[in-house]
Parts: structure tokens; C-alpha cells; sequence
């Protein structure tokens, strides 16, 4: 399917009001229960083409099949359950690196241990309408890389590949 | 030849010409191409396309890969940007985690995503708002002293601002002028397009990814194929037609549509469909053509203890062929399946569609209790041909690579320390080597360079202009 | 065949499907759209005089009219099996170079590949009656056929003397294998020092994982350029979408398009070693382009991101993870492509679905985080988004999204079967697809993307060559060689 469980469970008097993202290509064709990622209530759902055949019911007492990726809750200033929150969301296996971000990594070094200019703000060293020279002055626009760097040199982290 | 023509001279023979010659004559093959194309000293030959000058008024990833072709070769390629933004091709990075900074200047916090690496290496970095007035002058002093240009823009869009070839031909009749979009003239004209849409809309998709029957969906190639491809096709146009200006000294137009090039590239598909009616499908990771030709899953992974995720999950998949006969029988005897060898001792019977469904779930099954290394070095002991599936790290850590200088590390003028993988890879050339200088600049960092050095502008109106945010 | 067309309108795949048999075609089933109706649509956006400029000077049926631009160009082909040599060949025979392609005397095995095995998928050429696979034919442009046994002494010899007539010699074999029979770039390149020679292959004709051949002497062939590069790591859909094992694993290309991306980038090669050999220093070089590291070139950023935090590029399926909205998903009948990334774009596209379904409006436009152009590309922000484009694309087929999308000019576009392809207005008015009267018949064939220019239109005009059929009159022409001679070498086996 792709639909959202749009969850609105009585948890201590309030409604759950989360959203449950079903992703497109995961819930197409899928019969299964699946977990409220907030409030944890078990909805059994059956989809064909991306359709609600079935559900979603209520199954108390049941295990999930699956959890959502993601899910969010719009009245709440959109606060989201990212993918890979133990009982709460399944994990995203398929990703680049062990650790997710999902917004901008500061890099200072690349794998090797030489600097890259991979952080921001970078001071300012721009000449005339915006142009640059072709030399990055890493000495004397960001002295403490470049000490980092020259320590990192003195313990071997730097590398030829 | 001599002067005297009865004198024989060596230089006149056939063969080698001296003791040095005679030498390289006798070493391996191998040896001599390592000297011949001698990866590292790239910069001890000369530019093949040294005093081409290119204007690449472009975005994204397909007409400025165009031009970077030629910038690879050698010409001197001027990037025009808009000013303060830049290509919308520096805004995109993989789930936002990879930038260089800055963007320029008055954007500290902006910087540059990945997304906009390889497309635009070795260029000048101008930037220009040339649809106000004041600068069509300044474009114009720019067309008379270049060879061509790459645009991307909405049809018509350059032609309203006198700037299409109609116009530009008048002041430089030697111009090459290439105009690169998703579709070009016709009912869809003003139909935008990226890679994507190429890759949907010219059938690619539909014949990529697996089977229905499999449980697949059509797949996406992962990387921006057909921009990248389209813009190569490009870069040949253009150098089709310098070669044909050398000979009558006159320039023409290109009107390039990315969205045919998918098209181009499927072989017999629409043969196929054009004579018998026959709409080609999806067929996974097996080939159409040859069995076995194809990607297995393996049980085990090979690094099932490593922290990333790509290696711990998906060092599973191995590439096996083994179509010809004596092959397949190979194959067959070292998995154990002499059945199948029994079944289909014929290629004709071993391609047909069940039989592949059969064999390859036969290999999957052999190679369910082992890891990917183990089923190529079956294979591969066995003398049949099997290659594991590599993923980025591989790749880098790939020896062969490394001494063909494939991919290796660049010392970038003002980014620092990349791993680059692009112009030193498309090909070897003996002596006129393609090669990368920097990967990118930020936007307008070439300014004064250009508007100056080259084209003569006072510093003043340059400051002036930047100040206006004309450039 | 007649050409009889139809007024059928086409709309989704539903509408194909009864008119895929050979009865009801020839190709196209619908007839283009006149230009009239086209000129509307330029005029639209005040474009009418312009268009009508573009249709006059560039338009595909003028190209036959117009000069060749390497015309003069003298090409060699010699190699077995794969694709990267042919369309390196295809692409200079399609810009008017004078193409010979040499084969050993019983064929390339390329002409024996047909789809499944299925002979009757094969053409058979009308003089000879020989069958021939359609892969070969399509790859077959405007190229002559001789054949040529370069392993005898006298091919050899031969070979040699052809090459001093080659401006270019494009070579498709195994490592070394030219080299030891001694006509290769370096013995070749003693008697025609202004010969460019160019290899193309899989990972290299020297290095530690060179080419390899099987013990019983097969090659290896694309995709083992796609797997030897992280091309095929990284495509198809994650596991965390479709089962491993059903769909949710690394996947190749429908094509070989390692082979292709090699190909053309030979093509440029060779062209900026004639441009430098002719305007600039009067010699010829050796290249060599690979299929693996070639398509290097066009992994986006994916090396150099692992050089930069580690990071190795993972499979995202019908999602790109660079992008947001850049991605198909399915919808009713088939996979809906929708593309706009900038402000500008992204909520326009959001307008659209929100007409029919509003939830998406109030889901995504409201949410902050989606805000900035950048953090719309975070793996959660794609799953938010797609999950609700693709519910409202359950709802709809292909077309009608098209048209939705189109209204609010948004880059969009089905993922098209082959018969829609070919049938598509816009394919057709072109045309990018075409037909050509060939030795094997009348065949539909895509039409080269360089064919839209004012001065030198690269073109098509013949597709497929019988095998040897250009004996007689390359021998003769190129070696001075009468029939009588050629002849008496067929009988020895060596043409």
C-alpha cells in the first residue's frame, strides 16, 4: 500500500494522532500486521495494488509483522520517528554507512587523513566580485585543521591510500 | 625518402628505427602499454584539444558533462553560473550528508553537495545574469572569441534574448552552438526532462530490474546514466563538427534530446517490437541472450563481522558465466548439476526462459550454504569465469585501478584531498592524455580572470556589476 | 509493407496491447501529429517563429540532404563478441566515415545471439538467406562486412596492408591478442605512424585484473564491467523495500551499457586524437577505454564519496537519494516518474496532488522540516514524501498523472513499455524511431541523437551487412586485389 495509518488510539485520554508512513514499494502487496510507531497498537492490514483490501483492524494482544520507516505527528510540530527505533520503527538496513545522519556531516579530513573542506561556515577569502584563487591558504584560514593535521601526521594517521 | 632514390635508408624501411625502437619491440605486451600510456605523468604530454574555448551555459549533470569532456581533452571551458546560486546541481547531496564549502562568499553556511562532482571538472568559474541587458554585450565579446557553446534552456527562451544561433552565427560564423534538453522540436517541445526521465520514458526501464513474476519492480540505474551518456553523445557531436569546420571553416547547430539516448542504446529491442510485434521485458540479472550469463546470490556474505552495512549485508553476489559448451559443462561438474549439463547440452536449449529459471535456482541452491569468495574461487579454480559483485570500497581498494591510475587521489587547488574518479578513467590515451586538474570552484571564482584578463573589463565595472548582482 | 495508418488514440497500456500484432501494424499504428497542431503548441509560449526556424533547419528528414561531417574518414572494426567496439564504430559510421568491419570467416558468434534462443527472432538476409540476430543487425550501422583470418600469416599480412589505408583501427579482442599476432598498435603503427588505434573492452588489456578468458577460451563480457564497478552494488531496490532473493537485491542493466558507455567514449577519443592529429602535431596514439572504468566516470560522485566520509553508495530502487522529488513510483497501471527538486518545482508538484488529495498538502507542505531544498533529500524525507505521492498515484494511470503533472508544468513522465515507446507523439513527429529498408527487411530502428543538426546530421542509412559481402569490393578497392585472388584465399580459408 502506500497510505498512512493515521493512528488516533485513545492513549490516557488523548488520541495518538501519529502518522504512519507505509512506504510504496515495501506495501504494495502486503498482508501482514504492522505496529503504530507512538502508541505501539497492532493493525492488521491487507493491501492490493496499493489498496486498503482489508483494515486497518485493530489486533490487540498481537505482534507485529513489521513497523512503519517513518512516522510523524503533525499536531505536534511534525516530531518524527526516524527509520531504526528500537519497537518503534524497523531499522533501514540498505544504507551507506552504519551510522545515518540526514544532514550535513562536517568532514575535515578525508579517509586518509589528509584535510578536505568538508565543514562550515569557512572563513571568508574570496578576492575581487567573488573570485577565488586556486591554492585552499588552509594555514591561515583555519590554523587549528592545519595543527590537527600536522599532529596527525606525527602519529602516522596520514596515509597514501 | 633519400635524395638519391636508389639509397636505402633505414628511416625508409619498414620496422623498427633504431636500437630504442627495436627494444620496446621486444617487451611484453603489457609492459609497453604501462610505458605507452604511463598513468601519473599525464602532464608530461600535450592537450589534445589545446586552443578549443567552449562556453558551457548549462545545469545539472547532462549538458554540463558535455562540455567537461571536452575540458578533460584539453579545451579551455568557461562555466557560466547564475550569480549567488550557482547550477541547482551544487544543491544536491545524498540524503544531505556530503557538501564542500563554501559556495562562495556570501553563503557561508551553503556549500557544495557531491551531486555536482565530475560534471563540470577543469573549468572556469563565471557568473552571469545574461538576460539583463547590459550584459548581452558582454556574452556577445564572449561568443566572438570562443569556438561554441553548450545551453540548456527552454526552447525559444535564448532566441528572445538574441542568443540563439540565429543570432550568434551572424558574429561569429565559425560558432558551434549546441542546444541540449529533454526533447527539442515537436509536440512535447517544451517538456522538462532530467536523466530520470529519460531512463522512464525511452523504454529503459521497462527492460531493467526483475521480473514481475520475481517479485520485482522496474529498477532504477543507480547513477544519472543517461544525462552522463547524452552529454558523451554531445561531446562527439561537437567534435564531429569541429573536424568537418576544419575543412570549410563554418559552424553549425546541434539540437541534442537526452531522452532518445536510452532509446539508442537497447539493441534489438525495438527491432524486435518494430518486426514481430514482441514488447521486450524485465529479466533481472540474467542476460536475454546467454546462459549462464548472469548475478547469483550466495548464502553468506563476506564480511558478515563489518560495520558497514554494504559490506556486512550485501558482499553476497557473484557475476557467473559460462555460455559456450565445454564451459557450461565445466559448470556443471564443479556445482554438482551434471543433470542440467544432461538437459541442456545445447546453448539454444539453455537460453530458452524456463530452462534459466531452472538453472540459475539450481546455482542460487549450490551457493545457499557458501560464501560469495568461496563460490568464485570454485569457479574460478575450476577455470570457469566468475567475478564478485564489488561495491564502492572494493573498487578503491581494487589494485588494478590503483596501477592503471583509474582512480586515485587529487590534490584540489581549493577543495583539498578528493578521491577522484572521473577523466583519467574514460580512457587512455599515449599521448594526449585526458586528465583532471581541480573537480570544481565556487561560483564566479574566475571572474575577474575572465571578465578582465580575458575579455578587458575595467576592475571597476566588475565591482560594480557584482555589486548590482549582475554577475 | 503498406502504410496504412489508423486513427487510434493511445492512452495508457490497455490501448496497446491489441495492437501489437504483426496484423494490425506496420509501425505507427497512430500517424504523428501534423505540424499544424505543432506550431500551436510553439506559439503557446511565443515560440511559433522559433520552432518553426528549428523544424526548418534541423528537422531529421532534411539530414539525407546535407553533408557528412567525417566524411573521407577511413575506419577499421576488427573484434568478437561485444558491444563497446561496435558502437564506437556505429557512431563514426553514423557521422559518415567509411566503415569496415572484419570478421573471421565464420562470423562474429555476436550474429548467432538472438533473444531466449529463438531462431525466429532471427532476419534472414535476402540474397543470402543467411539468418542473423537482431542485436548485431542494430548495432550493424552503415558499416561494410569483410572477413579476414587474421590468425593465418596471410591475414596477417593482409591486415597489415588494410591498415595503412585506416585512419582508425577500433579493436574489440582480448588482451594482447592483436599484439602477438603482430598487428598490433605498436608493429601497425611502424608502417602508418598517423594511424589512431583504439582497444575497448571490459577492465583493461594489462593490469592485475585484466580481461580474462575462461579455460576453455571464453570471454568475458558485460556485466562483468557492470559488477567489476559498484554500478551493480548500487542499483535495485534495498531489501528494506522488496525481499532479498525477490526482487530487493542488486541488480544490472536491462543493456550492456558498460559496453555503450565505452563505446561512445572510444568515439570522442578517437575524434581528439584526429582533431590533435591533424590540427596540431600530424601523429597518431594508441587508446584504450574499458567498459568498468569508463562507467566510472558516470557514477555520479559515488568513489569520491567514499574517499570523503567512507561512505558506500547503497541501492535506493525507483528513489534517487540525491534529490527530492526525483524518483518513480507505481501508480495504477505501470511506474509514474515525477521530477522538481527546487522550491519552485517541489511545491508546484505538491499543488498538483494536493487537488485530489489534500491530506498531501497538509502533511508535507506544513511539515518544517521539509522546508530547505537540502534536508528534503534525508532518507526519512523521501519515504514521507513518496508514501504520500504514491497514494495519490494509486489512484491514476500513467497518462493521467502525465496530464495532471504537465498542467502544472512539472517534469513527468511514464516509465514506457517498448510498443509506447514507439508509439509516443512525440517519438514518432521526430522521429526517434524509424524505418529503413535494409537487407533484412524493413526494420524499425532508433535514429542516432547526433541526427538533429544544421550542417552535418549524423543518419542511418543502412542497418546489417551480410557476412563477407563487401569482400569483392573492399579487396579490390583498398588492396587492388580481383576477385580471382580473393577467391583463391576464400578457398584457403583465409577471407
Amino acid at each position: 500500500m502506500a497510505d498512512v495509518i493515521w493512528c488516533k488510539k485513545d492513549v490516557g485520554g488523548k488520541p495518538c494522532n501519529t502518522v504512519n508512513y507505509l512506504d510504496p514499494y515495501c506495501f504494495w502487496n502486503w498482508e501482514g500486521r504492522i505496529n503504530c510507531a507512538e502508541c505501539g497498537t497492532v493493525y492488521f492490514i491487507h493491501t492490493i495494488q496499493g489498496h486498503m483490501y482489508r483494515g486497518p483492524d485493530e489486533k490487540p494482544g498481537e505482534k507485529p509483522d513489521l513497523s512503519p520507516l517513518y512516522a510523524d505527528k503533525p499536531l505536534e510540530g511534525y516530531k518524527g520517528y526516524y527509520p531504526g527505533i528500537k519497537g518503534k520503527t524497523r531499522p533501514y538496513e540498505c544504507l551507506p554507512r552504519h551510522i545515518y545522519l540526514g544532514k550535513a556531516d562536517m568532514v575535515k579530513f578525508s579517509i586518509r587523513g589528509r584535510p578536505v573542506r568538508g565543514w562550515r561556515p569557512q572563513p571568508p577569502s574570496a578576492g575581487l566580485a567573488g573570485s577565488f584563487p586556486y591554492k585552499w591558504d588552509i594555514q591561515k584560514l583555519s590554523p587549528d585543521v592545519w595543527k590537527e593535521y600536522q599532529e596527525k601526521k606525527k602519529k602516522g594517521e596520514v596515509k597514501d591510500w | 625518402m633519400a635524395k638519391d632514390p636508389r639509397e636505402t635508408r633505414i628511416e625508409d624501411l619498414p620496422g623498427p628505427k633504431s636500437k630504442g625502437e627495436l627494444e620496446e619491440m621486444k617487451i611484453p605486451y603489457e609492459e609497453y602499454c604501462r610505458k605507452a600510456f604511463d598513468p601519473g605523468n599525464e602532464w608530461s604530454k600535450p592537450d589534445a584539444l589545446k586552443g578549443v574555448r567552449w562556453l558551457s551555459c548549462t545545469m545539472y549533470i547532462f549538458t554540463p558533462h558535455s562540455a567537461a569532456n571536452l575540458a578533460e581533452l584539453g579545451a579551455e571551458v568557461i562555466k557560466i553560473e547564475i550569480p549567488r546560486m550557482g547550477d541547482a546541481m551544487r544543491h544536491t547531496s545524498p540524503f544531505n550528508e556530503a557538501y564542500l564549502y563554501p559556495l562562495h562568499d556570501t553563503r557561508p553556511m551553503t556549500g557544495t553537495g557531491l551531486g555536482f562532482t565530475n560534471a563540470n571538472s577543469n573549468e572556469f568559474y563565471l557568473s552571469m545574469d545574461y538576460h539583463i541587458p547590459e550584459m548581452v554585450n558582454v556574452f556577445y565579446r564572449l561568443v566572438k572569441m570562443s569556438d561554441g557553446l553548450t545551453e540548456l534552456y527552454r526552447p525559444g527562451t535564448l532566441d528572445r534574448w538574441k542568443m540563439s544561433y540565429r543570432y550568434l552565427q551572424e558574429i561569429n560564423p565559425r560558432f558551434i552552438y549546441v542546444w541540449g534538453g529533454g526533447f527539442g522540436y515537436g509536440p512535447k517541445v517544451f517538456g522538462g526532462s532530467y536523466d530520470i526521465l529519460g531512463q522512464a520514458h525511452a523504454g529503459l526501464a521497462s527492460i531493467t530490474g526483475m521480473h514481475e513474476y520475481m517479485g520485482g519492480h522496474a529498477s532504477k540505474h543507480s547513477n544519472w546514466c543517461i544525462d552522463w551518456m547524452s552529454g558523451t553523445l554531445i561531446s562527439y557531436g561537437v567534435l564531429a563538427s569541429i573536424l568537418w569546420r576544419r575543412k570549410t571553416g563554418l559552424g553549425t547547430m546541434i539540437e541534442f534530446s537526452q531522452v532518445q539516448t536510452p532509446t539508442r542504446i537497447s539493441g534489438y529491442t525495438f527491432p524486435l517490437y518494430g518486426r514481430f510485434g514482441i514488447v521486450r521485458q524485465r529479466w533481472g540479472n540474467w542476460d536475454t541472450q546467454l546462459c549462464v550469463h548472469g548475478i547469483i546470490l550466495c548464502g553468506k556474505s563476506d564480511f558478515p563481522d563489518a560495520q558497514n552495512p554494504q559490506d556486512k549485508h550485501d558482499a553476497r553476489y557473484v557475476m557467473v558465466s559460462a555460455f559456450n559448451d565445454p564451459d557450461f559443462k565445466e559448470l556443471c561438474d564443479i556445482t554438482g548439476l551434471k543433470n542440467l549439463y544432461g538437459k541442456y547440452k545445447a546453448h539454444k536449449d539453455r537460453v530458452d526462459a524456463l530452462p534459466q529459471v531452472e538453472i540459475y535456482t539450481a546455482l542460487e541452491k549450490w551457493a545457499a550454504d557458501k560464501s560469495r569468495s568461496q563460490v568464485v574461487k570454485t569457479l574460478t579454480d575450476a577455470g570457469v569465469l566468475a567475478a564478485p559483485v564489488m561495491n564502492d570500497r572494493e573498487t578503491y581498494e581494487c589494485e588494478h585501478y590503483r596501477e592503471r591510475g583509474t582512480i586515485r587521489w587529487l590534490d584540489d587547488p581549493l577543495y583539498g584531498d578528493i578521491l577522484l574518479q572521473s577523466g583519467h578513467s574514460v580512457g587512455m590515451m599515449t599521448k594526449t592524455p585526458r586528465r583532471t586538474n581541480w573537480i570544481w570552484r565556487p561560483v564566479g571564482a574566475d571572474n575577474v580572470k575572465i571578465y578582465r584578463d580575458m575579455l578587458g573589463y575595467p576592475l571597476s565595472k566588475i565591482e560594480e556589476w557584482y555589486n548590482k548582482a549582475y554577475i | 509493407m503498406a502504410r496504412e495508418k489508423r486513427e487510434v488514440e493511445i492512452k495508457s497500456r490497455a490501448d496497446t496491447l491489441e495492437l501489437i500484432s504483426p496484423e494490425v501494424r506496420p509501425w505507427p499504428v497512430t500517424p504523428p501529429p501534423p505540424q499544424e497542431e505543432v506550431l500551436k503548441v510553439y506559439a503557446k509560449r511565443k515560440a511559433e517563429e522559433f520552432g518553426k526556424w528549428c523544424e526548418d533547419n534541423l528537422r531529421f528528414e532534411y539530414g539525407f540532404g546535407k553533408a557528412e561531417a567525417l566524411q573521407g574518414l577511413k575506419v577499421l572494426d576488427i573484434g568478437l563478441w561485444r558491444m563497446g567496439h561496435k558502437f564506437a564504430s556505429s557512431l563514426l559510421a553514423e557521422a559518415g566515415a567509411e566503415v569496415i568491419c572484419i570478421e573471421p570467416p565464420g562470423g562474429d558468434p555476436m550474429r548467432k545471439l538472438t533473444p531466449f534462443g529463438r531462431e525466429e527472432y532471427m532476419l534472414a538476409d535476402k540474397e543470402t538467406g543467411e539468418k542473423c540476430g537482431l542485436d548485431f543487425i542494430a548495432e550493424m550501422v552503415n558499416k561494410h562486412s569483410i572477413t579476414l583470418d587474421i590468425e593465418t600469416p596471410e591475414g596477417q599480412d593482409l591486415f597489415r596492408k588494410l591498415a595503412v589505408h585506416a585512419d582508425v583501427i577500433v579493436e574489440g579482442h582480448l588482451p594482447g591478442y592483436m599484439d602477438n599476432l603482430g598487428v598490433g598498435y605498436r608493429q601497425i603503427s611502424r608502417i602508418n605512424p598517423k594511424l589512431v588505434y583504439c582497444w575497448v573492452g571490459i577492465r583493461g588489456s594489462w593490469g592485475s585484473y585484466k580481461d580474462r578468458v575462461s579455460k576453455h577460451g571464453q570471454w568475458e563480457l558485460d556485466p562483468f564491467s557492470q559488477c567489476t564497478n559498484p554500478f551493480v552494488h548500487s542499483s535495485g531496490f534495498p531489501q528494506d523495500q522488496l525481499p532479498r532473493g525477490k526482487g530487493g537485491d542488486p541488480t544490472r542493466s536491462g543493456v550492456w551499457i558498460n559496453d555503450y558507455c565505452a563505446g561512445e567514449q572510444a568515439a570522442v577519443n578517437i575524434l581528439a586524437a584526429l582533431y590533435w592529429r591533424d590540427e596540431l602535431n600530424g601523429e597518431g596514439q594508441f587508446i584504450e577505454v574499458t567498459g568498468a572504468e569508463s562507467y566510472f566516470d558516470i557514477l555520479d560522485f559515488d568513489i569520491s564519496w567514499y574517499g570523503f566520509n567512507a561512505s558506500i553508495k547503497a541501492r535506493t530502487g525507483g528513489w534517487d537519494p540525491n534529490l527530492n522529488q526525483y524518483e518513480w513510483n507505481p501508480c495504477r497501471d505501470g511506474y509514474m516518474m515525477i521530477g522538481g527538486q527546487s522550491d519552485r518545482l517541489w511545491y508546484r508538484i505538491g499543488m498538483c496532488i494536493e487537488r485530489d488529495y489534500p491530506q498531501f498538502g497538509r502533511l508535507i507542505h506544513e511539515d518544517p522540516f521539509l522546508k530547505e531544498v537540502g534536508a528534503r533529500n534525508a532518507l526519512h524525507a523521501l519515504i514521507k514524501t513518496y508514501t504520500l505521492t504514491t497514494r495519490w498515484l494509486r489512484d491514476i494511470n500513467r497518462v493521467e498523472a502525465e496530464e495532471k503533472l504537465m498542467d502544472y508544468e512539472i517534469a513527468a513522465g511514464p516509465v514506457l513499455y517498448t510498443d509506447e515507446v514507439a508509439e509516443f507523439p512525440h517519438f514518432k513527429y521526430r522521429p526517434w524511431v524509424s524505418t529503413c529498408e535494409t537487407d533484412y527487411g524493413t526494420i524499425l530502428y532508433a535514429t542516432p541523437p547526433n541526427a538533429f543538426q544544421i550542417k552535418t546530421p549524423h543518419r542511418v542509412k543502412w542497418l546489417g551487412r551480410a557476412l563477407g559481402k563487401d569482400n569483392y569490393e573492399i579487396y579490390r578497392r583498398w588492396l587492388g586485389m580481383g576477385p580471382t585472388r580473393v577467391d583463391a584465399l576464400k578457398e584457403k580459408g583465409v577471407i
